[in-house]
């Protein structure tokens, strides 16, 4: 690639213009609403229902207390790791197995596989949500339901992430095969030459270039594993297994929208921004050294 | 690319919010003025109701009226999710004239302005509604609603099915856990009922039949007491037979339990007046199988029973023509052709005393065809109702924490009298975070 010639443009500014005005406007400025809501509560006035004179007061770091020393939020935190922990290395695997296996060879009705394996990423993730409700309940499960309970103290976080990896599996996948379709040819001829069998070139070739397409993905699904809201949103109506604190996500809009205090969910939400961020990060700086080795 | 996406569509339904946030604004400034100069010629209500049916009584009010038009439309969500909208639109000016509000959560409605007394329109009505129910509605003093019906709690049970063991439908708890198990042992995948932690509502009213009083005030100050003598009663009474696996855990309106429900697996259930009018979507194939019994009480021969459900309709703190939309809700649930269409297309029991005699009472609910005394059982409930002195101002926390900890408790197997306490607490701690004074 060239350098442009004529530098002194204002044009790359000009376009930026939508783009950084949208994100002051619908990112930045409702975020530090919530950050200046954290530090308010609601003072019922006088009268039976505290009517008379409400006040929305200071409150300092009462909120950031609360949500701090709430077991049920550090619990919830778990409850979300655990289901990363399953779901986010089965995303990874299995859509890079599904991947290699495109790329492979001999196969055959590619195109149509790819969008077999594709299509579940478009079902809405309310709607496979309850597609799996009907497949996990006893009552209505064509998989077992009456000898397996799905909704087990421990096989909750399974049926959860199941639902999850299902969804998400087909997208992350086309990212690895388009990946893999863009590694030059010639490098895979030349081993298929030196004799290496199909599966050598997988595992020692193709894998190790494809390392910055899965630090990528990784941490897509690691932020995917952090926003975990519709999935057990959608199952809590038919278990006992899901609370409305289940994971953080839902923890706030429980704190927010039933509970009807948006002060502690604006402190929990915020929190919780703090936790996501420095988790990418950290992620991130992981990967991509475990990358940059495996580029060596 | 997928969080760009979002992040995208966010930021449209943000800027469409916006713009219906200020467009809202403005116009809630200039129709004040014009009903400061007293409110002529034609006006239309946004009227927000879930139950099925009740167009037919819209139409027939706008008919009559064509200078007060009612528009109606279905919320989104049903209960706490309209309610928890409600609260939120609240201060952005956006709520409709009138809503439907179930008695439980008026009093949190209440409590965050979102709805208005209506005294001043609809006058004196006290001579038409027994007292449990107009204590659903008024509170120090104020009228915040006209009660639209009565839901005293009924047993529910599979005739056909009951008969075929030789069984009568029990009229104590006692006979009920007996059954229970007859039921059971005969056939372990049959049950007499499940115990559902997502209804609050039905757990409170089955609290209420038992004498407990969750909340009280004096004064100003509230007093709670979920976890009182009588609750702990029916708390250890359930738990005992889910210990035993007597009754199912599962909870209720899921397909599992709809499924339980239409397949004869699950062949009673402890409900309450509208039943009826859900059976059709959860056991749709067994209508004319089930019969309505009276619910079975705690010492023989005793009829009180709780209530599960019931509501009225308010007018909001938004609705620029509150005289208006009290006189609809007024119509709606006291006149003779309202409630003649309330009883027909919504299956609603009256709480309107002057029309619980009305002969459209006479046929039962199309679901019950086989029961012509529907309605003589109900109007019996419906003498014996015992309610709460009042429902809590944050009631929402109490059911979320009746959700969350009763479920907890059906999922590792403890006793259910340990997620009263929980739930007393949570309810205790919110009303104190809230700046309320309490004692409990």
């Amino acid at each position: 690639m060239k350098a442009p010639r004529r530098r002194h443009t204002l044009l790359p500014q000009i376009l930026l213009i939508p783009a950084v005005v949208l994100f002051l406007l619908f990112t930045v400025a409702p975020g530090a609403y919530a950050i200046y809501l954290s530090f308010m509560k609601q003072k019922a006035g006088g009268g039976l229902f505290g009517t008379d004179n409400p006040t929305t007061v200071f409150a300092g770091l009462e909120n950031y207390r609360a949500a701090f020393g709430d077991a049920e939020f550090w619990h919830s935190i778990g409850r979300m790791l655990l289901v990363a922990v399953i779901g986010v290395p089965a995303t990874i695997g299995f859509s890079t197995l599904f991947a290699l296996c495109l790329d492979a060879k001999r196969t055959r009705l590619v195109g149509f596989s790819r969008l077999a394996i594709f299509l579940p990423y478009a079902v809405p993730g309310v709607v496979a949500t309850l597609l799996w409700g009907f497949m996990y309940l006893p009552a209505t499960s064509p998989i077992g339901g009456d000898t397996i309970n799905y909704f087990g103290s421990h096989t909750v976080f399974f049926a959860v992430a199941n639902v999850a990896v299902w969804g998400v599996l087909g997208f992350n996948m086309v990212v690895i095969y388009t990946s893999l379709r863009g590694l030059p040819r010639e490098l895979f001829q030349a081993a298929e030459l030196d004799g290496a069998s199909e599966l050598q070139i997988a595992l020692r070739i193709k894998l190790p270039l494809l390392a910055p397409t899965l630090t990528l993905v990784t941490v897509f699904s690691l932020i995917g594993a952090l926003q975990l809201f519709n999935e057990p949103t959608t199952l809590k109506p038919v278990t006992n297994a899901i609370s409305s604190t289940w994971v953080p996500l839902m923890r706030v809009y429980t704190d927010a929208f039933v509970d009807n205090d948006i002060y502690r969910g604006a402190a929990a939400s915020f929190l919780l921004i703090v936790l996501t961020v420095a988790a990418t990060v950290a992620a991130n700086t992981v990967l991509r050294l475990i990358a940059r080795r495996s580029e060596r | 690319m997928r969080t760009n996406l979002m992040r995208g569509t966010a930021a449209l339904t943000l800027a469409a919010t916006a713009l219906a946030m200020t467009a809202c604004g403005s116009s809630s400034s200039s129709s004040k003025a014009g009903a400061a100069s007293g409110s002529h010629g034609k006006v239309t209500l946004t009227f927000v109701n879930w139950d099925g049916g009740m167009q037919a009584a819209v139409d027939q009010w706008n008919q009559a009226n064509p200078d007060i038009q009612v528009q109606l439309s279905k919320p989104s969500g049903t209960g706490y999710t309209l309610y928890n909208k409600l609260i939120t639109n609240n201060a952005a000016g956006t709520n409709p004239d009138v809503t439907e509000v179930e008695y439980q959560a008026l009093p949190a409605l209440i409590a965050n302005k979102v709805i208005v007394p209506i005294d001043q329109y609809i006058g004196d009505i006290s001579a038409d509604f027994d007292k449990s129910s107009l204590a659903q509605v008024q509170f120090e003093g104020k009228t915040y609603g006209v009660p639209q019906n009565v839901c005293p709690m009924v047993f529910f049970y599979r005739k056909d099915i009951f008969d075929s063991l030789g069984l009568k439908p029990p009229t104590t708890w006692d006979e009920y856990a007996a059954d229970a198990a007859t039921i059971h042992a005969k056939n372990p995948k049959q049950y007499i009922g499940n115990f559902s932690a997502v209804d609050s509502g039905w757990f409170a009213g089955l609290a209420q039949q038992a004498g407990a009083n969750w909340w009280t005030t004096s004064g100003t100050t509230w007093n709670v007491a979920i976890d009182d003598a009588p609750t702990q009663k029916v708390a250890n009474y359930w738990s005992n037979l889910i210990d035993k696996g007597l009754v199912s855990p599962e909870p209720n309106w899921s397909p599992q339990w709809s499924t339980d429900m239409n397949s004869g697996n699950i062949i009673g259930w402890v409900s309450a007046q509208w039943a009826p009018n859900q059976f059709p979507s959860v056991a749709k194939d067994t209508a004319g199988k089930w019969v309505a019994a009276p619910l079975p009480a705690w010492t023989a021969g005793d009829p009180t029973v709780g209530i599960w459900g019931g509501e009225t309709e308010a007018v909001t703190a938004n609705s620029k023509h509150p005289a208006e939309a009290a006189k609809f809700v007024k119509w709606l649930n006291s006149s003779t052709e309202g409630v003649k269409t309330l009883i027909q297309q919504v299956a609603a029991f009256p709480a309107s005393l002057s029309n619980q005699n009305q002969d459209a009472l006479k046929t039962p609910p199309p679901f019950m065809s086989d029961q012509q005394d529907y309605n003589t059982l109900i109007a019996q409930a419906a003498k014996n109702v015992r309610t709460f002195q009042v429902w809590g101002p944050n009631a929402n926390v109490t059911f979320d924490a009746y959700s969350n900890d009763f479920a907890a408790a059906l999922q590792n197997k403890t006793p259910l009298s340990a997620a009263l306490t929980q739930m007393q607490q949570a309810t205790v701690d919110d009303l104190k975070k809230r700046g309320f004074s309490v004692t409990g």
